[in-house]
């Protein structure tokens, strides 16, 4: 009860407001209006298929595909750089202020440069999106190396252990905790960025859809987009902090 | 034991005749690189352990116990001098040398079975056979039925059980154990002094135990040291007269026993 609360609450705010007339329909589209088009989404009304010609679903696999394969690469390359980071000084020393750099960076900033260097089909897309994800997976893999304590090393070296050894048997599954945070703020990133990376050849995309419906004031597209996107943003989240748990049990208990 | 009476404390009590010195230290100093300049952990000093003694160390917090213990393992380099184990230089550590930390220091993304079996998985003991000698340690301290739990799921006294299976493992020469009762409560630390004790009157391993209980290092040490500080340094060294087979509970009551005590104490007080 507590929880859909807060949704009772807008979706009445938003009734009442589009009622009484508040603004013209072109800013505050009728709440049926959107569901209208969340119909139409996914059926072939008038000719039309779906919205933008395609269904609402292909538009969401799209922009999720783009983002999984982003923060998937990211995933890979941000561990072995954090892991690289943390291991080697001189490299630390040298390539941190630059990750850093790009973490900093809006991601629109360097998009131009993409589409310039990979053109403007997914190629650039997923470059946007890996380079707005990867900082954070190797800054929280380094700080998670980092944040080990000597004696859980000293531990497995005084049982045996090699370098290898003790990075596979400690120093990894010590930094699981960090590399979901790190995961998990990826993929944020990743979700602000999607609408940047879809607003150049982005149909399919549920990002390219939303950045499409400013042409013919489609407010109501708009509206069923962000829905979708917050929505999705959320599940996504959801289903890694449940992978989190069932990978790293120890979480806060050890 | 004869001479193990003798009321002066000695500096370096002759170790039993004939037995071979397991661990020395040559002229071992240690100093610490701290922010606000070098910090004298461990003035110059000299030790010899023999195979098979049990030696525990006290001292005030902040004498260099820890440090001491570390140049064994061989986790600290000596800013002077040397460490030897078996005659051979100690350049860091080994397996043949366990060591049991105050804090349990288990990884909880193991099972307590996997974690007492890390050490011969490391050496590449096959999984059944590692299996086997994990699951024997695991009874003989007692734990038996956690094996598949996880060790945050185990009380501090198991763990510390854990600890002690997981380093025996490896069946090492020596054994290092840095206040490994310290956070536990008067029972079970009675409870696994006990336990040690006949772990160890079994295997006869040297051993070198820190404590902060003067009760515990008479109780189980074959010898006792007092360390006193800045810098550390050696002040008492002798071997309590007490049989390792007469080490009972009821050895605690008895008045040989708490003269002992009293007398260490009091070196301990006066440092
Ligand atoms: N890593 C370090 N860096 C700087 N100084 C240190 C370091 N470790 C220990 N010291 C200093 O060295 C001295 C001895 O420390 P050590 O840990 O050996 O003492 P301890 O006898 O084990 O104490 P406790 O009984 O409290 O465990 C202390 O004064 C401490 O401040
Ligand atoms: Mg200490």
């Amino acid at each position: 009860m507590v929880r859909v609360l807060p949704l009772i609450v807008l979706l009445s705010a938003w009734w009442l407001v589009v009622r009484l007339k508040v603004w013209p329909e072109v800013f505050v589209p009728d709440p049926r209006d959107v569901w209208t088009s969340l119909l139409d989404s996914e059926r072939t009304h008038d000719g039309q298929i779906g919205l933008s010609g395609y269904y609402l679903h292909e538009h969401l696999w799209a922009s999720l595909r783009r983002i999984l394969v982003g923060v998937s690469l990211a995933i890979v390359f941000g561990t072995a750089l954090g892991l690289a980071l943390a291991t080697i000084r001189p490299l630390r020393l040298v390539v941190e202020p630059y990750v850093n750099f790009i973490r900093s960076l809006p991601p629109l900033a360097y998009f131009s440069l993409l589409i310039i260097w990979f053109g403007i089909e997914d190629q650039s897309k997923i470059w946007l999106l890996f380079l707005a994800a990867f900082p954070p997976v190797a800054l929280s893999v380094l700080s998670g190396v980092r944040g080990i304590r000597q004696e859980r090393i000293d531990a497995i070296r005084s049982l045996g252990a090699n370098r290898l050894q003790v990075v596979r048997h400690v120093v990894l599954p010590a930094t699981l905790p960090e590399l979901f945070t790190g995961v998990r703020l990826a993929i944020g990133f990743a979700w602000t960025t999607i609408v940047a990376a879809e607003t150049i050849d982005g149909i399919p995309g549920i990002g390219g859809l939303a950045w499409s419906t400013k042409k013919f004031q489609q407010t109501d597209v708009a509206v069923l987009c962000i829905i979708v996107i917050g929505l999705s943003a959320i599940a996504l989240d959801q289903l890694v902090k449940w992978l989190e748990r069932t990978v790293v049990p120890w979480r806060g208990k050890a | 034991m004869e001479g193990a009476l003798r009321v002066e404390s000695a500096r370096s009590p002759a170790g039993s005749p004939g037995a071979p010195s397991r661990v020395t230290l040559q002229a071992v100093a240690h100093r610490y690189l701290a922010r606000q300049g070098e910090v004298a952990a461990l003035g110059r000093t000299d030790l010899q352990v023999n195979t098979g003694e049990f030696v525990t160390l006290v001292g005030p917090s902040g004498c260099g116990k820890s440090t001491l213990l570390n140049l064994i393992a061989g986790f600290l380099v000596p800013t002077e001098g040397e460490v030897l184990v078996d005659g051979e230089v100690v350049t860091g550590p080994s397996p043949d040398r366990g060591v049991v930390f105050q804090q349990a220091n288990l990884y909880p993304w193991m099972s307590v079975r996997d974690n007492v079996a890390l050490g011969p998985r490391l050496r590449g003991v096959g999984k059944a056979e590692r299996r086997t000698a994990a699951d024997e340690l695991l009874a003989l301290v007692g734990l038996e039925e956690f094996g598949n739990a996880r060790p945050y799921e185990l009380s501090g006294g198991m763990q510390q059980r854990c600890q002690i299976a997981r380093v025996l493992a490896n069946d090492p020469d020596v054994l290092l154990l840095d206040e490994p009762f310290g956070a536990l409560d008067a029972i079970t630390r009675e409870h696994l002094q006990m336990q040690l004790h006949r772990i160890w009157l079994r295997s006869r391993k040297t051993a070198v135990f820190i404590t902060h209980s003067v009760e515990e290092a008479v109780f189980l040490g074959t010898r006792v040291i007092v360390m006193g500080a800045r810098p550390g340094r050696i002040v008492f060294d002798e071997r309590p007269p007490f049989r390792p087979e007469a080490r009972t509970p009821e050895l605690r009551a008895t008045p040989a026993f708490v003269a002992w005590r009293e007398r260490v104490s009091a070196v301990l007080r006066g440092t």
